[in-house]
């Protein structure tokens, strides 16, 4: 065999080891129904936060409690062992990183939308127009 | 209908200024592009040709010139009329940062990427010769769909571009609404008197130049795609690297430059804790400049040894295509759910697929339709051979290119085999690994092992051949690294295999590359370059490699609290409390606002050492310095927690306040707290809150008048006699109002400040004669606190070293190209 083909197949192998092994370390978009069935598996649920049920923080453990809502509707404790994220009742959505146990569900990872980081979806306000126009 | 204090002029100069710039690029791709049909070599018909283009491309760039003119005017005017002005700066914003405004949006991004494509065009006119025709046309049609994205017209329902001209209230939203219809209404609506302001995240001054160096690097990749592509299509298979090169390194050098800055950038001003993140968008930056570092050798294989091109032109073309893929990603807004900063969703993801691909489709047809025509190697490449090695290290950077767009990309692989793609194979959509450094890191390492193990040994090397006896002088960068891994693997405790490694053989590339070039060449300059842009990648992945692997975080929480949570690393400041944070004690001493900001001063002491145990005893606390972690606040985008530094020569202290209470200052001592009700009658006693009995006295009737027609009541002032007696004793006598007046109770607070208390009497209770009562009590003088992060980054500094040594080191290359290009057109 020649030189050429011997590194085309050296490549060909790399790249499928390193296809597989990405697909092994990627997780799924799950709901907490399909994160109960993987236990202890890691997955992503993209849930909304419960703002009816208390968040608690404690900032001696800084460990914060709260309820989410996934995409199915059900609603799941989940437990995540850093400082409250800034603004958090104010997202719009959370994506948390973690697994499930039977008392809730443990984040090592919430990733927050804010409804108005990037954009303000309200646009102008034409409020004020109207009174004055009065 | 004119209306009142509107700049409807400039909106209007503004579109004509982009419709130039279009209509510009469109008469130049068309103008070079007939060059290239019928005869060609008609030199009278060319020069013609040649004057129309760049005639048309003079059109083009004053159209780009005006378009930006005209932003910044309007930008610096604060003309919030303008949709753009309004949604990106606001009055209050520092002037420095309206250059920030500029490209914040899409659309100045887009300008601004466009305005380097201008400038390197006229570079190209002036010194691309013959190979004008075929690249300004190519370049043309780049800037065609560039400026297509800021048109902002209709065609039908369909919208091409955003133009960063539209009024408000031109916006499809506001049209037809009634507001829109009042001359003055600039003047009536409030809203419009200010804008939305820039983005918190991005008021830092590395905003201001981060955007522009990596866009020059996005514009410097171009170049070398224009030649490869104008080499197939003019059959100069071995002659476009010649002038390809020096772009090639440019490229390498500012998009190096570009995307090393945006982890400054994050490192300076976002709490990720870290300059890399392995973020979607970081990550989709850092992949042309991969493979342009691998077209880039491979250019240098084919102009040594006129060996095959093929791959050389494929990685060329396949770094501008990844460009194109970045810009996909980072605005479609398809990252959405995985990256904190992916720009928003301006609904030109048509365009931007268009965009993609005609130009990867496009060129990649080109590439293969030629395949035959590529000439093929004469002989194979020998093991010893500098151009063997060099093909496996291309190669080698682009399979690490290659994994991290494969992982970048899941959102995108959801969009097309997802359970909601256009081809239904998941049954579940897929998210990026759980732990991105992880995952990047267990395949990354390896292949910059390999990457570095090669560029250390592959400049001892010849080009067709190496003499066995020429390899020995590696010797002693071999001996020397040895010498210095071990050291240095022992002395910092870095047992961690694959970064153990990496840091040998950073260290071996690092001492072989100074070794060849002071020792071996005797520090030739044309050599230079070469040294110095290993020397700084090796510093690049020393500094990362160390700060790291052995980043550590001082701040932690010892509290136990279950073994799913390991003690985390936030550390609890209470005010003025001195708390221990190995090696220092720190000390949050004040909280303050400056601006938008909420700053808060943590000073840092340390500790003497001891010599003896008398001194032990009485040691003393010496402040070293203040840090100055902040939150930035803002209504309206969210508030942002920003970190402060302390660099020291051999390692950073980095912090970052984690959580704060962020009510205003004023608010924050003292708050009524766990309402509680009570009902009694005369004579009876309450216990309130576990330290008082409420002992209701009397019922007062002070005045009451009797509607004499109806009988009911019409007005009655009750005062209800308490007396709170608290544990130790003291009794306060309490006189609590209540007042009707037809059917309407007003009831009314009573604060018995001393006992931090305060009472309501809220009525006649349901149950015969006894009153209801609501107490709060004074939940003040909970300490205030703060929650901290600190980490310490050690060696740091010799990435941000290594960076500017890479940079400089590959312009030294960029220079030798052009040196010798000048002196040969002297000849």
């Amino acid at each position: 065999m020649k030189k050429t083909q011997i590194i085309l197949l050296g490549v060909i192998a790399i790249m499928i080891g390193v296809l597989l092994v990405t697909l092994e370390d990627a997780s799924v978009y799950a709901t907490f129904e399909i994160a109960d069935k993987q236990k202890p598996e890691a997955v992503t649920v993209v849930a909304k936060l419960d703002l009816d049920s208390p968040i608690h923080f404690d900032p001696t453990t800084s460990l914060l409690t709260f309820n989410a809502i996934d995409k199915e509707g059900h609603s799941r404790e989940v437990i995540y062992n850093q400082p409250k994220p800034l603004d958090f009742e104010r997202s719009e959505e959370i994506t948390l990183t973690g697994h499930s146990v039977s008392e809730g569900f443990i984040a090592t990872e919430i990733l927050m939308k804010c409804p108005s980081k990037y954009t303000n979806e309200e646009g102008i306000d034409t409020l004020g127009i109207y009174t004055q126009n009065i | 209908m004119d209306y009142i204090g509107e700049h409807s002029l400039f909106a209007f100069l503004g579109r004509a200024s982009v419709a130039m710039a279009f209509a510009g690029a469109i008469a130049t791709v068309f103008f070079y592009g007939l060059y290239f049909i019928g005869s060609k070599k008609n030199s009278e018909k060319s020069s013609g040709l040649k004057s129309a283009g760049r005639l048309s491309f003079g059109a083009h760039s004053l159209g780009v010139l005006g378009t930006i003119i005209i932003l910044f005017v309007a930008l610096f005017n604060h003309w919030f009329e303008f949709d753009y002005v309004w949604r990106h700066s606001s009055l209050d914003m520092p002037m420095k940062y309206i250059a920030s405004c500029f490209w914040e949006g899409q659309e100045g991004s887009f300008l601004l990427w466009t305005t380097w494509h201008v400038i390197l065009g006229w570079v190209l006119i002036g010194t691309s010769k013959k190979w004008e025709f075929g690249t300004m046309m190519l370049l043309a049609m780049v800037q065609v769909f560039l400026v297509s994205m800021i048109l902002g017209i209709y065609i039908g329902d369909f919208k091409i571009g955003s133009s960063p001209f539209i009024l408000i209230r031109e916006l499809p939203e506001n049209i037809g609404l009634p507001w829109t219809e009042i001359r003055d209404y600039l003047i009536r609506l409030p809203s419009l008197r200010d804008g939305q302001g820039l983005n918190p995240l991005l008021q830092n001054y590395w905003m201001v130049i981060h955007p522009p160096t990596l866009f020059l690097g996005f514009a410097s990749v171009t170049i070398p795609f224009l030649f490869a592509i104008t080499g197939i299509l003019e059959k100069k298979y071995y002659e476009w690297v010649v002038p390809a090169l020096p772009w090639t390194f440019f490229g390498i050098s500012i998009l190096g430059t570009g995307v090393l800055m945006g982890g400054a950038w994050a490192y300076e001003a976002l709490s990720f804790g870290g300059f890399w993140a392995w973020d979607p968008v970081e990550n989709s930056s850092l992949v042309p400049w991969l493979t342009l570092v691998a077209a880039g050798h491979l250019m240098m294989i084919v102009k040594h040894k006129k060996s095959a091109p093929a791959t050389a032109l494929f990685l060329t073309i396949l770094s501008f295509i990844l460009v194109l893929y970045s810009t996909f990603l980072t605005r479609s807004g398809i990252l959405g759910e995985t990256s904190v900063h992916a720009f928003v969703d301006l609904g030109l993801n048509g365009q931007l697929i268009a965009f993609l691909g005609f130009f990867s489709i496009g060129s990649l047809l080109i590439y293969l339709l030629a395949w035959k025509k590529y000439p093929k190697s004469p002989s194979e490449d020998a093991f010893s051979s500098r151009e063997f090695w060099m093909f496996i290290g291309s190669l080698t950077l682009l399979l690490s290119a290659a994994q991290i767009t494969f992982s970048t990309s899941i959102p995108v692989l959801n969009k097309l085999i997802g359970p909601d793609g256009l081809l239904p194979v998941l049954n579940n959509p897929m998210a990026p690994p759980v732990d991105a450094a992880k995952h990047f890191n267990s395949l990354q390492i390896p292949f910059a092992l390999i990457i570095t193990a090669l560029l250390a040994f592959g400049p001892f090397l010849r080009w067709k051949e190496t003499p066995k006896k020429l390899i020995t002088r590696l010797l002693p960068s071999v001996i020397i690294t040895l010498v210095i891994s071990v050291l240095s693997i022992w002395g910092l405790k870095l047992y961690d295999p694959l970064y153990a490694a990496l840091l040998a053989v950073s260290i071996f590339g690092l001492i072989s590359n100074a070794d060849y070039w002071l020792r071996i060449v005797r520090g030739r300059w044309t050599t230079g370059g070469m040294a110095l842009a290993h020397i700084g990648f090796t510093l690049v992945l020393i500094g990362a490699v160390i700060s790291n692997g052995k980043k550590e975080a001082i701040s932690t929480n010892a509290t136990y609290i279950h073994e799913d949570f390991p003690s985390n690393e936030n550390i609890l400041l209470p005010l003025n409390d001195t708390v221990s944070m190995y090696p220092y004690y720190i000390s949050w001493r004040n909280e303050r606002k400056e601006g938008h900001n909420r700053v808060f001063d943590i000073e840092f002491y340390e500790t003497e050492k001891p010599s003896t145990w008398n001194d032990f005893e009485r040691q003393e606390l010496k402040p070293v310095f203040t840090l100055h972690p902040f939150i930035q606040m803002n209504d309206r985008m969210g508030n942002v927690r920003e970190p402060s530094t302390m660099h020291f020569w051999n390692k950073d202290i980095y912090t970052y306040i984690s959580y704060a209470d962020l009510r205003p200052l004023d608010e924050k001592n003292g708050d009524w707290a766990d309402p509680m009700e009570a009902i009694l009658e005369s004579g009876e006693e309450v216990f309130l809150f576990n330290k008082y009995l409420l002992y209701c006295d009397t019922l007062n009737v002070q005045n009451a008048s009797i509607n004499e027609i109806s009988g009911e009541i019409e007005h009655l002032d009750l005062n209800l006699d308490l007396i709170l007696k608290s544990m130790d004793g003291r009794q306060t006598a309490v006189v609590l109002p209540y007042h009707l007046d037809g059917n309407e109770a007003h009831t009314s607070e009573v604060i018995i400040e001393e006992e931090g208390m305060k009472l309501r009497f809220d009525g006649v209770a349901s149950a015969e004669g006894k009153f209801n009562i609501t107490a709060w009590e004074k939940k003040d003088n909970e300490p205030p606190f703060v929650l901290m992060q600190a980490f310490i980054f050690p060696y740091i500094n010799l990435l941000w070293l290594g960076s500017i040594l890479m940079g400089l080191g590959t312009l030294l290359a960029v220079w030798k190209r052009v040196y010798r290009a000048i002196n040969e057109s002297k000849k």
